[in-house]
Parts: structure tokens; sequence; C-alpha cells
């Protein structure tokens, strides 16, 4: 499916994409890709050290989150510039209290158009982003601009 | 307390070749997902990804940021470089430009300097930022993403 410059509006929204629950394991994972082996993200005698109760998640990790919304949507050609301002920290899922823990794990990615505009001979526009979790707590807002034929 | 003095400082230039499991690694990262065959084929097939209109193997928009800590020692050589204090460090705000993409098999240069350090804030509440702008060129020369990286010390 390829979206035409034509085809969107000012006020559109970008189809909303859900993450699954972030686990500890995730963070390992994107711990192991990333290179980023900050204690903060795996170990937990480091975070009660500095007063904090749980290991967070990478705010890349988040914004990788937000990528994945973003070309699922547009493709990565179309991409031009792609901006996130980290809000607030990601607990992750705790496995002996799912239930109740479960939706601070949960990000959720909403977008909004806000701008359509030619600039160097390409026709773009400007999205605004918000990710929250499900609780509706807001843990990254930002931009991205593509361009589209 | 971050080193103001630092200010300007380029770190070692580092260049590396584009792993196609790499790339595979870190698409499932930041999808989530357990293995290979979950994840979008762009990011392991080369007939997947030249169907969607791309020369090869492309890579995440955030796929940069894996060799972020590649020299200087890693993040604790990096944040010891600079004088961040790892309990106070946060990641503020990261923002990428594409001016290309990155493909399976290119041989990328990083390029990292350190382009704005500044106290926000009075007496007690002050806040350290440290500002470090990436460039990523590939083997032809061209720059095909930069990004800056706003970090914070709260």
């Amino acid at each position: 499916m390829t979206i035409n410059y034509n085809d969107i509006e000012i006020g559109n929204e970008m189809p909303s994409y859900t993450s699954t629950p972030i686990t500890r394991t995730h963070l390992v994972r994107y711990a192991g890709a990333s290179g980023d082996f900050n204690p903060l993200h795996h170990d937990q005698t480091f975070v009660k050290m500095i007063g904090m109760k749980n290991v967070i998640a990478h705010g890349m990790l988040i914004m990788g989150i937000v990528g994945e919304a973003i070309t699922s949507w547009i493709g990565h050609k179309y991409l031009r510039k792609f901006n996130a301002r980290f809000l607030s920290m990601t607990e992750p899922v705790d496995w002996d209290d799912a239930e109740n823990t479960k939706d601070r794990a949960t990000i959720i990615v909403s977008g909004k158009i806000v701008k359509k505009f030619e600039e160097n001979g390409e026709k773009k526009f400007e999205c605004e982003i918000i990710a929250q979790d499900a609780l509706g707590s807001k843990k990254l807002s930002g931009f991205f601009i593509a361009t589209l034929p | 307390m971050a080193d103001k003095s630092k200010l300007g400082l380029e770190f070692p230039a580092y260049t590396f070749i584009v792993e196609k499991d790499k790339i595979i690694e870190f698409a499932i990262a930041v999808s989530q997902k357990e293995c290979k065959e979950e994840i979008n084929p762009i990011y392991y097939d080369e007939n997947a990804a030249k169907k969607a209109g791309y020369e090869g193997i492309i890579t995440p928009p955030t796929f940069p940021t894996s060799s972020f800590f590649w020299t200087g020692g890693g993040l604790m050589g990096t944040i010891k470089t600079l004088g961040i204090d790892l309990g106070r460090l946060l990641d503020r705000e990261e923002e990428y430009e594409y001016f290309g993409n990155i493909y399976a098999g290119d041989v990328i240069t990083r390029k990292m300097k350190v382009v704005d350090m500044y106290t926000k804030g009075k007496g007690k509440r002050t806040i350290d930022v440290t500002i470090l702008e990436t460039e990523l060129i590939n083997q032809r020369g061209e720059l095909v993403i930069k990004y800056r990286s706003t970090l914070m010390e709260i």
C-alpha cells in the first residue's frame, strides 16, 4: 500500500500502534542489540543504589517502537526527520504481578498530521507523535517529517 | 557534572560493515519479536526489500544508535570522558535526519562530536546538558544519517 501526498490532509491521524507489554527480557534484548548497557535498564542492585524502585526501559527502545509504528504506516524511504523528547520513565511488567503492571508497560503510539509543505522540490508533511502507556502517562512526544509521491 | 572543557571534542571515527544479522537483531528488539521470521522481511530478505522499492536490505530508523557506544570505551568510557555522572544520566531528546538509506553490507564511518554543553536552572536545581552530534557516512562518502542526542544530568 502506498500513500500519496494528495491522500492525506492536515488533521488526519496516523494508524495507532500498540506495543506488546515491555518485559525485562525485552530490555535485555534491546541492550544487546543497541549496545546500550546502562545498568539502569537491567541491574536491580544499581537501580536500588540510585534510589529507584525498578529498572526502566531505554528511551531509545520507546523511540524504536515509535519507529516501528511510523514505518508500518509509511516506508523508510520517505522518512526525512524523526524527533523524540523523552517525558517519563517506563517500568516493565512484573511477572509476579502481571495483571497490575502490564498497562504501565504497554506503549500506544498515535499521531496527527499538522503540516503539509513543499521543500527542495519534495512534497512533505509533518506528523506530531505521542507515545503513552495504557494508563495514559506520556512517555515521548515528538514529530516526524516525511515526503510522499 | 559534565566537563565543559569537552565542548567541541570529537570521538575517534569508527568504520564498520553493516552486518545482516545485526540488522535482524536490532529489528527483532524494537519490534519485540522472538525470531527473524516474525519481523518485516525487508530487514532480512533482499528480494522483499527490492520489491518494496529499496536497493537492498534496509535498517530500522533508529539503527544508527547501535554504533553510539562503539568507541570511546563504551557507555562507561564515553560518560567518563564527558564527566557525566551515570546515576544522574538521562536521554532527553533525539533527532534523526535522513538523507539516504543505510543498507546491509554498507561500510559506514561514524563521526561523533560534542556540539553543545550548558547548565540550565539556578541554585540547587540545575541540569547539565550535553549535546552530541553523530554523522553516518557511507562507502561512497555520502552523509546518509545525522542525529543529535541531548543528554541530561538531573
